[in-house]
């Protein structure tokens, strides 16, 4: 089963209501405090990157539930029409984020969470997937 | 993960009934553990906060809400630590490269002083850095001729130290040539031209002596002139010869000149290293140069060049600004 | 140790004036500067030296750099104000004879 929910990201509020979105899945998923705040970080990181450098993007939340209990996921994938990413491989080096451009603090976000994906295009714009499971 | 929130618990309970600096003492070792561990700083104040609820329950209900709270503002310190460590890793790796391409460069750019019956050479060239900006090339051919070419790149570290290898091996290619300082200045500089970018450059002075007769020729690109003493006229002369830098244009010519060394005479090569006093700009360093060897003109090259060292190292204070080299020879 | 460098523009000229200390730490950053300058076909840059109180040789490679480079891009360069000890460092490296400079005696003459 697989519960999808989306906010756009358009004003600086709506990094908040990401946020909110992404806590209430990841809680109803049986992840303890500590996850919760690390998934709603990351989701904090993406949206801002849209808003900041997008200026215009979506945020999309997939609860993944299995009969399994170990095959419960959340995926965020943040998705906007911007100016894309030109190395995908340096955005994700340590100390990128310092110069303070696109892609600031994607490795953080990688750490936070479990995977990550980045697909992106010049002058089209960039999707990035990145999952938890829950342990 | 559970074995540290029981140890932790254990801990932090001892010390709650009992604060003795040993409690303390126990804690900051099992720190040591969760640093090890990487354990994140959120981590630690959830250890922290589970703890108390096991051992406090009837306060939890107050302070959960300001421990959940801690735990979201450590979430995103954590990110920016993680980041702080892998990149304090990156640098220790590129120490490493560092230092296995300073031992590269040393073995590549190592210079033998000859010794010669007929001549006594004297060399001393003392980076300021972790890698040689200046490099000295000696040639000779048993005790017919010896030629000295004492070079400097200007710009320092690595991309100094990748063009002087070019510089050397041009060098060595062109030692059918050595006799003739004009034309080894021609060629060098068309190599360096073709293949180095328009901010670097390499000042060099070339000198070929011919034992046999005695006559010493030399040219200079862009270099400090070295200084003659002649023990006849007990006197300091320039071995002046202008010539454009190594590397700025593709066709530059060369022009040398020749002088006779004497019986005890003298011959001062160095770089910008040793003339510029930074620090003292009222002094003039080329006749601190020439008074000091002058008063100790009956050592040997060798102890000239150290002691050259020594004295305007005290000068300076100690603080060099750039590469050191100096070359002696003495007849 | 600081360097700055600014410029004004008059009667179709291009005045540079540097001043403070050029050295390994500050050289990049006037190196950054002068690479900034668009050269335009015929344009003339008078750069001032007058203000340096220092300049190593790394100092040196940003200035032919630069003169290097209008030369290719059909422009003039000129350097003025050179202090005794730049305008040595310029005649033992040669440069004296490839680049336009004055010396400080020289500008002061025709004030």
């Amino acid at each position: 089963m697989t519960i999808k929910s989306s906010v756009e990201i358009i004003t600086e509020w709506d990094i908040v209501e990401a946020r909110q979105l992404g806590r209430d899945e990841a809680k109803a998923l049986g992840f303890d405090t500590v996850d919760q705040a690390r998934i709603t970080t990351a989701i904090s990181e993406l949206a801002r990157n849209i808003y900041l450098y997008a200026r215009i993007g979506v945020i999309e939340i997939e609860r993944v539930e299995t009969d399994a209990d170990t095959e419960k996921k959340i995926i965020v994938i943040a998705t906007d029409q911007g100016p894309g990413i030109e190395d995908v491989r340096k955005v994700m080096e340590d100390g990128y984020s310092t110069s303070g451009g696109l892609g600031a603090g994607l490795p953080g976000v990688n750490r936070l969470m479990d995977n990550m994906v980045i697909q992106s295009v010049m002058g089209k714009g960039t999707t990035i997937r990145a999952e938890k499971w829950l342990r | 993960m559970e074995q540290l929130e029981s140890q932790y618990q254990k801990i932090l309970s001892d010390y709650m009934t009992d604060q003795t600096e040993k409690n303390l003492y126990i804690a900051q070792n099992f720190t040591r553990q969760l640093i090890q561990k990487n354990i994140s700083p959120e981590d630690v104040v959830s250890v922290h906060k589970n703890a108390v609820e096991k051992l406090f329950p009837r306060r939890m209900s107050e302070e959960q809400l300001a421990y959940d709270f801690l735990i979201e503002v450590m979430v995103h310190y954590g990110m920016a630590h993680r980041e702080h460590q892998s990149l304090l890793q990156k640098q220790a790796e590129y120490e490493m490269e560092m230092k296995i391409a300073t031992n590269i460069q040393k073995t590549l750019l190592k210079t033998d002083v000859p010794q010669l019956s007929s001549i006594d050479i004297g060399m001393i060239s003392i980076p300021i850095r972790k890698m040689n900006g200046d490099y000295v090339h000696f040639l000779y051919n048993r005790e017919d001729f010896l030629s000295v070419a004492v070079t400097d790149v200007v710009g320092k570290g690595v991309p100094a130290a990748l063009c002087m290898s070019m510089v050397k091996y041009g060098l060595e290619t062109l030692d059918y040539a050595y006799k003739d300082p004009s034309y080894v200045l021609e060629v060098i500089n068309r190599v360096i031209e073709k293949s180095v970018d328009d901010s670097m450059f390499v000042s060099m002075f070339y000198a070929c002596l011919d034992m046999r007769k005695s006559i010493l020729s030399y040219a200079s690109a862009g270099h400090e002139p070295a200084l003659h003493y002649s023990a006849k006229h007990n006197e300091f002369f320039p071995l002046e010869s202008t010539g454009l830098l190594l590397g700025v244009l593709p066709e530059t010519k060369y022009l040398y000149n020749e002088i006779v060394l004497e019986e005890n005479d003298i011959v001062v090569m160095m770089t910008d290293g040793v003339t510029e006093f930074r620090a003292h700009d009222e002094m003039n360093s080329r006749e601190v140069i020439s008074s000091l060897i002058m008063e100790n003109k009956y050592l040997s090259a060798q102890q000239l060049c150290n002691l050259l060292y020594k004295q305007i190292e005290e000068i300076q204070d100690f603080k060099l600004s750039d590469d050191f080299t100096v070359v002696i020879i003495k007849k | 140790m600081d360097m700055a460098i600014h410029f004004k523009e008059l009667d179709n000229k291009l005045y540079g004036f540097v001043e403070g200390e050029i050295d390994t730490y500050t050289a990049s950053r006037l190196r950054e500067e002068l690479e900034a300058v668009n050269i335009t076909e015929g344009l003339e840059i008078v750069l001032n030296l007058s203000k340096i109180n220092y300049m190593d040789s790394t100092g040196l490679g940003v200035f032919v750099a630069f003169y290097k480079r209008t030369l290719r891009e059909n422009g003039k360069v000129k350097l003025v104000g050179l202090s005794n000890r730049l305008q040595r460092l310029f005649e033992i490296t040669g440069l004296s004879d490839l680049m336009d400079i004055e010396t400080d005696k020289k500008v002061e003459s025709r004030k």
